[in-house]
């Protein structure tokens, strides 16, 4: 049982949720992208903070985007050995930034989790997924799409 | 053209042996390099009073350097930092003579980089790494942990847009490698590089290849700066700092959501008006190369190659001896050694002295040199230098 119970446990590192960042992490765990955005020029802002970095503004809301979330590799790398833990066994990783179709002026960093190396290109077409990671907590990822 | 125009220089630069084990602790290597740059200089331990360093929380104090040196210092700094932190403290020891706060000014980086702390090396605590880096929770739990994916990132976007390709990349590796070959002290030393195996080595960490990498090694060096009214009493030729930007940073401090700029393009804004000249003026040059692509980048950010025209620009061998700009003549951090950019301002400052005079290593008759620090897309300044 303790060996079982050991080869399905994550390995690699869970997002840390802050106090400028839970709502983002709490709308993954539901499945969910949400976004900050400033009240006052209202420009996207990703990663979150505590403040409007385009304008100062303190007064910042989110915006729940959904599940439907489409957008296309803007730049990537891929990498065939283990910088953290876990990674040991997804090799070789795929790390994309994304531009979002569904929110302008932001890009999202993730794995793309379905495709071979040679499959990436800039300007390729993806859709974001979630992982259940544990048993509360899930992590956003891209798949390419078409 | 800035206020303290070839009024400081450097005066001394020295550094320990360079190896992958050193077998001794960074203080001990600190103390070689600052005393060599001492001899160098023609001046004794007394004569400093103030000390300054860089580190990764992998080095020694200032404080230590000077108790045994034997220096009661007016004054020490040590400052977390990497790339172009010796342009930022030789920015901060003019500022500190011109207060009339010290008159000689000795700087260091000390690190066993090899067989003590590396950096990037996968030792990190993954919830460390997610505090400590802005951001760093929407970058880590995706396996971006490592410099040669977070600049590597840029790298992609640029080659892209820049219309570059990995030959290009290859083209700064063999240059400098090149160097390396006539620098009996470089790491790479007997270890040549050509294009055909550059292409055929597999990537570590897609644009880059090991070559594509900076080394890493156990080694000091040292730097004394003072005013050019005292340089005349020292024993070597002084190297004049003719221009300076001592920091810029990128607008964000979460730098990889925007690979648009780098924090270079600022300095290059602004280094040639600071001196007074133009790029097509430099002779010779040091340009941070922690990964080979950062040398692209730069080339553009200072103006020396514009963004279509970097890949001809290297592919031609304007890198190399005879170039246009020979650049990194001691091998660089891709094949001399690694002490986070301080061994390429020593290496430019014995090119401007004509150190090298009548041997293959020396840039004929070269008069003013640029020598870039890049921190990283988030930090960057440069020094230009004159003899």
């Amino acid at each position: 049982m303790t060996t079982e119970k050991t080869s399905t446990k994550y390995e690699k590192p869970i997002p840390l949720k802050t106090l400028d960042n839970h709502p983002y992490w709490d709308a993954a765990d539901n499945h969910e992208l949400a976004i900050q955005s400033c009240c006052d020029c209202q420009k996207a802002i990703h990663p979150p903070g505590p403040a409007c970095p385009h304008c100062g503004s303190p007064n910042m809301e989110w915006i729940n985007y959904g599940s439907d979330i489409t957008g296309e590799i803007y730049s990537y790398v891929t990498t065939y050995v283990p910088m953290l833990p876990g990674f040991q066994h997804d090799l070789p990783t795929i790390i994309a930034q994304v531009s979002v179709d569904q929110v302008p002026g932001i890009q999202i960093t993730a794995n793309i989790i379905n495709a071979k190396p040679e499959d990436i290109a800039i300007g390729k077409a993806v859709k974001m997924t979630w992982l259940d990671i544990t048993e509360d907590r899930a992590l956003p990822q891209w798949k390419l799409i078409g | 053209m800035w206020d303290l125009s070839s009024k400081y220089a450097i005066v001394g630069v020295g550094e320990s042996e360079r190896s992958k084990n050193s077998g001794t602790t960074p203080l001990h290597l600190a103390l070689r390099a600052s005393r060599n740059a001492l001899a160098d200089a023609g001046l004794e331990a007394k004569d400093i009073d103030a000390v300054m360093s860089y580190s990764e929380h992998d080095s020694c104090t200032s404080h230590q350097v000077s108790t045994y040196l034997g220096v009661r210092p007016k004054y020490v700094k040590d400052i977390i930092g990497g790339g172009s932190s010796t342009e930022l403290l030789i920015g901060d020891a003019i500022a500190l003579i011109e207060a009339g706060q010290a008159n000689t000014v000795l700087i260091f980086r000390a690190m066993n980089g090899r067989s003590g702390v590396r950096m990037g090396g996968g030792n990190w605590s993954t919830d460390l790494l997610q505090s400590a880096i802005d951001g760093g929770s929407f970058i880590i739990p995706y396996g971006m942990a490592s410099p040669s994916q977070w600049f590597g990132m840029f790298a992609t976007r640029h080659m892209h847009e820049a219309g570059l390709t990995q030959e290009h990349l290859g083209h700064v590796c063999v240059s400098f490698y090149e160097h390396a070959q006539r620098n009996p002290k470089a790491m790479l030393h007997g270890k040549p590089l050509t294009m055909e195996n550059y292409l055929q080595t597999a990537h570590l960490s897609y644009p880059f290849t090991k070559h594509d990498f900076c080394l890493e090694t156990d080694e000091a060096n040292a730097i004394i700066v003072t005013s050019a009214e005292r340089a005349k009493d020292c024993k070597s030729r002084p190297v004049y700092i003719k221009g300076l930007v001592s920091r810029e940073m990128h607008p964000h401090s979460h730098y990889w959501t925007d690979l648009t700029q780098v924090a270079a393009d600022y300095v290059g804004e602004r280094i040639y008006e600071s001196a007074g000249i133009k790029p097509e003026d430099l002779h010779v040059a040091s340009i941070y190369d922690c990964y080979s692509w950062v040398v692209l980048r730069q080339l553009e950010a200072y103006k020396i190659a514009p963004r279509e025209g970097l890949g001809e620009f290297v592919t031609q061998g304007n890198l190399k001896m005879g170039g246009k700009l020979p650049s990194n003549t001691a091998g660089g951090m891709l094949s001399e050694g690694y002490t986070h950019g301080m061994n390429n301002v020593l290496e430019i400052t014995r090119q401007l002295r004509h150190e090298y005079k009548g041997t293959e290593r020396q840039v004929e008759g070269c008069e003013l040199g640029l020598c870039t620090g890049w921190l990283g897309p988030d930090g960057a300044g440069a020094l230009i230098l004159s003899n």
